[in-house]
C-alpha cells in the first residue's frame, strides 16, 4: 500500500493540548524552529466531550469530501462516528502559519475539485493513527499496564484483562503530553474496517433535510445590507451611465455602488492556488434593505452601457465559423509522435475526416452566485460559498486592501459548484460592492439570469480530426486541429490512443480571441474531446466496416492498460450489446480517461467506459431509455459516495450533451433563465446502470467527479448513428436534425 | 404589518404585499430553508406548501396568501422524524443539498395526495431541478418514504 503513506522526511506529526483538547498536527521538518510558536495547523481535535473534530481546508461541494475526510481519520482513529464533524480550516490561518495547510497538501490544498488527494488521504490516516496512539498510552499510564492490553474502539479504551474502559476526551489532554518516539505506522489496508466497506452516513445530511444548513445564500448578519448586481452585458464592457434619482425613493433603497475595473487596487499580495486573480467586471449594484427591494430597482434603474471590444463578435455563428475556420489550417504544434502529416499526405490510404463543435455552457449550480463581505478600514470579513476559499482569500485581500492577518473567509456550503466557483470572480465582485459601504455587511446577490450571462462558461471548442486507416482497418495516423474560445488540449494530447494505440499522432491548435469569458467546466475541455475523439473513432469503426466495440477492443489492446478493456467488455455484457433492436433504435458505446495527475497515461486517473440506447422516432425525436457505464480509478473508500458521483456525472453529461447551449447576439449571452436553457427532470431520465465490476484494484483512488462526464455524449451520439445513420457532430442534440426515413 | 401562518405559528412582516413568498420567508421572517434557484416558476427550489399543495414560492406573492396554512421545510418535522427526511438521510440522498428542500416539500405533497405513487406520478409532480443530478435517489427516498407511511398506517 505504498499510495498512503506519510513522508516522514519532509513532515512530523505535533500535539498540543488546547482547552482540555488534544490536537493533533502535522508540521513541515524544515519550518524553522520557533516559527511555530503560534500553534500547530489543526487536522484533527479530540475534545474532552469526546467530540471529534476534523479540519477540512477543502470545501464541501456535495462530493461528500468532508464525510471522506472523517471517514479517513475514523478508520484509524477508531472514534464512534456520531462523535465525528467536520470543520473548515482557514486560509487566514495558513497564510499565517507558514502556510501549513498547503505545505502537506500542494498548492491546490483547498480546492474542491478531487477529494481523494493521496497527501491528504495520508496525513488524514497519520493523524488519526497518531492521536489513536497517544489515548492508548495515557490510558496505559492511568492504569499503570502496558499499552498493549488495550484497545481503542468506538470512542472507548479498553483494558482488555479488567475490563476497565476510559472515553477518549477522559484522556485527551494527558495524551497530548505523551511523546513518541516514533509514530506508528498504518494499518494494513486487509485491516480496514470503515473504508471500501461502507458509508457510514453523509455528514450534515440531517441539516439538508431540515432546512438549517447554511450556504452562501443563507447567510444572515445584524444589520446586513442586499445588493442587486448587474454587470456590463457584453463582457468586457463598460458602465456609461445610470440614473440613482430615479430609483432613489424606491421602499428600502439605499444606495447604488460601481464597480470600476480601473480603480487602482492594492499591492497586498498572498500566495494564491491560481496565479490570475481576475478583474472585476464593470457593473452596478443596487444596496437596499431586503433582497427583493435591490431587485425591483435594479430592474427599475435606467443604465447604459459601452460594449467595447466584444462587440466585434456579435453572434455565436461568427465565434463558431471563426474556429472552425482555423481547424482548416495548419496551426501551431501541440504534441506530435512519429509522422502524422507524412502518413497522412500518403495516396491509396482510407483517409477519415471530421469537423466537431461544441458550444459555450453554463454550470447553472442550483444556487446562483452570491456572497456576503462586511469590510473596514482594519478588517474584512467574507461569507463565501466558495469551490477554492484560498483563492477567495487572496483576491479579497486584494480587492479589500485590509492586511490579511485581518481578512477572514467564513467557507459556507455550497449550492453547487462544477467549477463555476474556482476562479473567485465572484469573490471579487461581492468585496468590491461591500466595500463602497464600509462598515455594513452587505449579501450581493446574482440573480439566475445575472448568473448564467455573466459565466465563466465552457469552452466553445472545435475540433477537425483526419485519420488514415491501416491495412487492419485501425487508424495509424491522427491528426486533430482543434481551436475555439478557451478551448485547450484536454482530452486530445491526453487522450489513450495517442499514447500507443496510434503510432503517428499530431495535435494543432489555436484559439479564437472572442470576449466570451470561459473557466473550467466539470472536466475542462475534456467533456468536449471526449465527445469528438469517441465520436470520431466511432466514423473510423464505421469506415472500416468494423462493429465500434471489437473496434475499440482491437485499439486499445495496444495500450498497457487491461483495465480499459475490461471496462468495454463488462459494460458491453451488461448492456446486451451486439442485441438485435428494431429500426430507429440504436446503441452506442465511448469510452474515455479523465486524469489530475497523469492525464493519457496508463493506469491513471479513472477511466469510463459507457453504453447508450436510444430511440430516434422518424420525425427525429431522440429518447434515451438506457445507460450503462463501467469504470476504473482503481480502488474505491467510499462506495455508494462514488456511486453517487458516477449518477451525477451520467446526468450532468446527458443534460451537457442534449440540452445545453447558450448563444450569443449582440455580443451578450442571449439565455438567461431555466426556461431558455432546459435541464433534465425526472421524467426525462433514462435507465442508469453502473457497474462496479470493472475495478482493477490498482494502487490508487482516482476522482470520480469529472470522469463519468466524457463518455456519455459520444455513446448516444454514436447510438443515434446506429438507429439513423446520421452521424451527429455537434452538441446539443436537441438542437440537431435528426430525423430519418 | 400583515400576518401569515407559517408551520402552525402566525408571524408579522411588514413586507409590501407584492412581495414574492419567498423572500418573505427568506428576508423577513428568518426561514432560509426554501431556496432561491431561478426566480421564475421554473425549478422549484423555493418550493413551500399552502394548505397542503405544493407551491413555487418565488411566484406567489405575500397578498395572495391570505389566511393560507403555509408550511416549509423547517415545518416538515420537529425532529427530521419524517418518513422523507429519514430515507433522504438513509438513502445519501442529497449531494450539494441545495435543491433537497423543495423536492421534499413537493415530495410530501405527493405522498399526501397519492400516497402510493407511481414513477409516473413522481415525474408529474416532483418536476423539480437538480443540477447535481440525484434525481434516481429521489425517486428512490420517495418510495421508500411512501412505503413506511403506508406499513405505520397498518393499511
Ligand atoms: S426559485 Fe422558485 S421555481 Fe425556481
Ligand atoms: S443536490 Fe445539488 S442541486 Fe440537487
Amino acid at each position: 500500500m505504498n499510495a498512503i503513506s506519510i513522508d516522514r522526511r519532509r513532515f512530523f506529526v505535533s500535539v498540543a493540548a488546547v482547552g482540555g483538547a488534544l490536537v493533533v498536527g502535522v508540521q513541515p521538518r524544515n519550518a524553522a524552529a520557533g516559527a511555530l510558536a503560534s500553534g500547530i495547523a489543526p487536522w484533527l481535535s479530540i475534545a474532552s466531550d469526546d467530540t471529534v473534530t476534523v479540519f477540512v481546508a477543502t470545501p464541501e461541494i456535495g462530493n461528500g469530501v468532508l464525510t471522506q475526510c472523517a471517514m479517513l481519520v475514523a478508520e484509524e482513529l477508531g472514534c464512534a462516528w456520531s462523535h465525528i464533524h467536520a470543520e473548515p480550516a482557514t486560509p487566514t490561518f495558513n497564510y499565517l502559519n507558514g502556510e501549513l495547510y498547503t505545505k502537506a497538501m500542494g498548492r491546490l490544498g483547498f480546492f474542491a475539485g478531487r477529494s481523494t488527494t493521496p497527501a491528504r488521504m495520508t496525513t488524514l490516516l497519520q493523524v488519526g493513527a497518531s492521536a489513536r496512539e497517544r489515548l492508548r498510552a495515557a490510558a496505559a499510564q492511568r492504569w499503570q499496564v502496558p499499552v498493549s492490553e488495550i484497545e481503542a474502539r468506538d470512542s472507548l479504551l479498553r483494558h482488555k484483562s479488567s475490563g476497565r474502559t476510559l472515553r477518549y476526551g477522559e484522556v485527551a489532554e494527558q495524551a497530548a503530553k505523551v511523546s513518541m518516539a516514533e509514530e506508528p505506522a498504518l494499518k494494513p489496508q486487509s485491516q480496514w474496517s470503515l473504508l471500501g466497506k461502507s458509508r457510514p452516513g453523509k455528514l450534515g445530511a440531517a441539516k439538508v433535510v431540515d432546512g438549517s444548513a447554511v450556504y452562501g445564500m443563507d447567510v444572515r448578519l445584524p444589520g446586513m445590507l442586499y445588493a442587486a448586481l448587474r454587470q456590463a452585458p457584453v463582457h468586457g464592457g463598460r458602465l456609461k451611465s445610470y440614473d440613482f434619482e430615479a430609483i432613489r425613493q424606491m421602499p428600502g433603497v439605499h444606495s447604488v455602488v460601481v464597480v470600476d475595473p480601473s480603480e487602482p487596487r492594492t499591492n497586498i499580495k498572498v500566495p494564491a492556488p491560481l496565479p490570475d486573480l481576475t478583474q472585476a467586471a464593470s457593473g452596478v449594484a443596487v444596496v437596499a434593505e431586503h433582497y427583493w427591494q435591490a431587485r425591483q430597482a435594479l430592474d427599475a434603474l435606467p443604465v447604459a452601457w459601452e460594449a467595447g471590444p466584444g462587440a466585434d463578435w456579435a453572434t455565436h455563428e461568427k465565434i463558431s465559423a471563426a474556429a472552425l475556420a482555423v481547424c482548416e489550417a495548419p496551426a501551431k504544434e501541440v504534441l506530435s509522435k512519429g509522422d502524422a502529416l507524412g502518413r497522412l499526405g500518403q495516396a491509396g490510404a482510407k483517409t477519415v475526416s471530421a469537423a466537431y463543435l461544441t458550444p459555450f455552457c453554463d454550470h447553472v449550480t442550483m444556487e446562483p452566485l452570491n456572497g456576503t463581505a462586511l469590510v473596514t478600514p482594519e478588517r474584512t470579513d467574507l461569507w463565501h460559498p466558495s469551490q477554492n476559499p484560498q483563492q477567495a482569500f487572496a483576491i479579497a485581500v486584494e480587492e479589500s486592501g485590509v492586511h490579511p492577518s485581518n481578512v477572514h473567509v467564513h467557507q459556507t456550503l455550497v449550492g453547487g459548484g462544477f467549477g463555476r466557483r474556482v476562479h473567485c470572480d465572484d469573490v471579487r465582485m461581492v468585496v468590491a460592492v461591500a466595500r463602497k459601504v464600509p462598515g455594513r455587511p452587505v449579501h450581493v446577490i446574482w440573480s439566475r439570469e445575472e448568473s448564467m450571462r455573466q459565466g465563466r462558461y465552457r469552452p466553445l471548442v472545435a475540433t477537425k480530426m483526419t485519420a488514415s486507416l491501416g491495412e487492419d482497418g485501425l487508424p495509424d495516423a491522427f491528426l486533430a486541429r482543434y481551436s475555439g474560445v478557451g478551448a485547450s488540449t484536454t482530452g486530445l494530447v491526453t487522450c489513450a490512443y495517442a499514447n500507443g494505440p496510434i503510432p503517428n499522432f499530431r495535435v494543432e491548435g489555436q484559439t479564437v480571441p472572442a470576449h466570451i469569458r470561459t473557466g473550467p467546466y466539470r472536466g475542462p475541455n475534456y467533456n468536449a474531446h471526449a465527445f469528438m475523439v469517441e465520436s470520431f473513432i466511432d466514423e473510423c469503426a464505421a469506415a472500416a466496416g468494423a462493429d465500434p466495440l471489437d473496434y475499440r477492443l482491437k485499439l486499445l489492446a495496444r495500450f498497457d492498460d487491461p483495465a480499459w478493456t475490461k471496462c468495454l467488455k463488462v459494460v458491453a455484457e451488461k448492456s446486451g450489446w451486439g442485441g438485435r433492436l428494431p429500426r430507429g433504435q440504436g446503441r452506442g458505446v465511448a469510452i474515455s480517461n479523465w486524469s489530475a495527475t497523469a492525464p493519457g497515461q496508463p493506469k491513471e486517473g479513472t477511466t469510463v467506459a459507457a453504453v447508450a440506447r436510444v430511440e430516434v422516432s422518424r420525425a427525429g425525436e431522440l429518447k434515451v431509455r438506457q445507460i450503462d457505464m463501467a469504470f476504473d480509478c482503481g480502488q474505491v473508500i467510499d462506495r455508494d459516495g462514488v456511486l453517487a458521483q458516477l449518477e451525477g456525472g451520467a446526468v450532468f453529461g446527458l443534460n451537457m450533451s442534449l440540452n445545453e447551449m447558450l448563444t450569443i447576439r449582440d455580443g451578450q449571452v442571449v439565455e438567461g433563465n431555466y426556461n431558455e436553457y432546459p435541464m433534465l427532470r425526472m421524467g426525462d431520465l433514462p435507465d442508469i446502470r453502473i457497474h462496479f465490476d470493472a475495478l482493477s484494484g490498482n494502487d490508487r483512488y482516482s476522482e470520480v467527479g469529472e470522469p463519468p462526464v466524457g463518455p456519455i455524449g459520444p455513446a448516444i451520439a454514436n447510438a443515434i448513428f446506429a438507429a439513423t445513420g446520421k452521424r451527429i457532430r455537434q452538441t446539443p442534440f436537441r438542437l440537431q436534425d435528426l430525423s430519418w426515413a | 404589518m400583515q400576518a401569515i401562518v407559517v408551520n402552525g405559528k402566525r408571524l408579522e412582516t411588514d413586507a409590501d404585499p407584492s412581495t414574492p413568498l419567498l423572500w418573505v420567508l427568506r428576508d423577513h421572517l428568518g426561514l432560509t430553508g426554501a431556496k432561491f434557484g431561478c426566480g421564475v416558476g421554473q425549478c422549484g427550489a423555493c418550493t413551500v406548501q399552502i394548505d397542503g399543495a405544493a407551491v413555487r414560492s418565488c411566484l406567489a406573492p405575500l397578498s395572495a396568501v391570505g389566511e393560507g396554512q403555509v408550511k416549509t421545510i423547517e415545518g416538515l418535522s420537529a425532529d427530521c422524524s419524517h418518513p422523507l427526511q429519514k430515507a433522504w438521510i438513509e438513502l445519501n440522498v442529497a449531494q450539494c443539498g441545495y435543491c433537497q428542500a423543495g423536492m421534499l416539500m413537493a415530495a410530501e405533497a405527493l405522498l399526501k395526495a397519492k400516497p402510493d405513487p407511481t414513477d409516473a406520478d413522481i415525474d408529474a409532480m416532483v418536476s423539480n431541478i437538480c443540477r447535481c443530478g440525484t434525481y434516481v435517489r429521489v425517486r428512490a427516498g420517495i418510495h421508500r418514504a411512501a412505503a413506511e407511511i403506508r406499513k405505520t398506517r397498518g393499511a
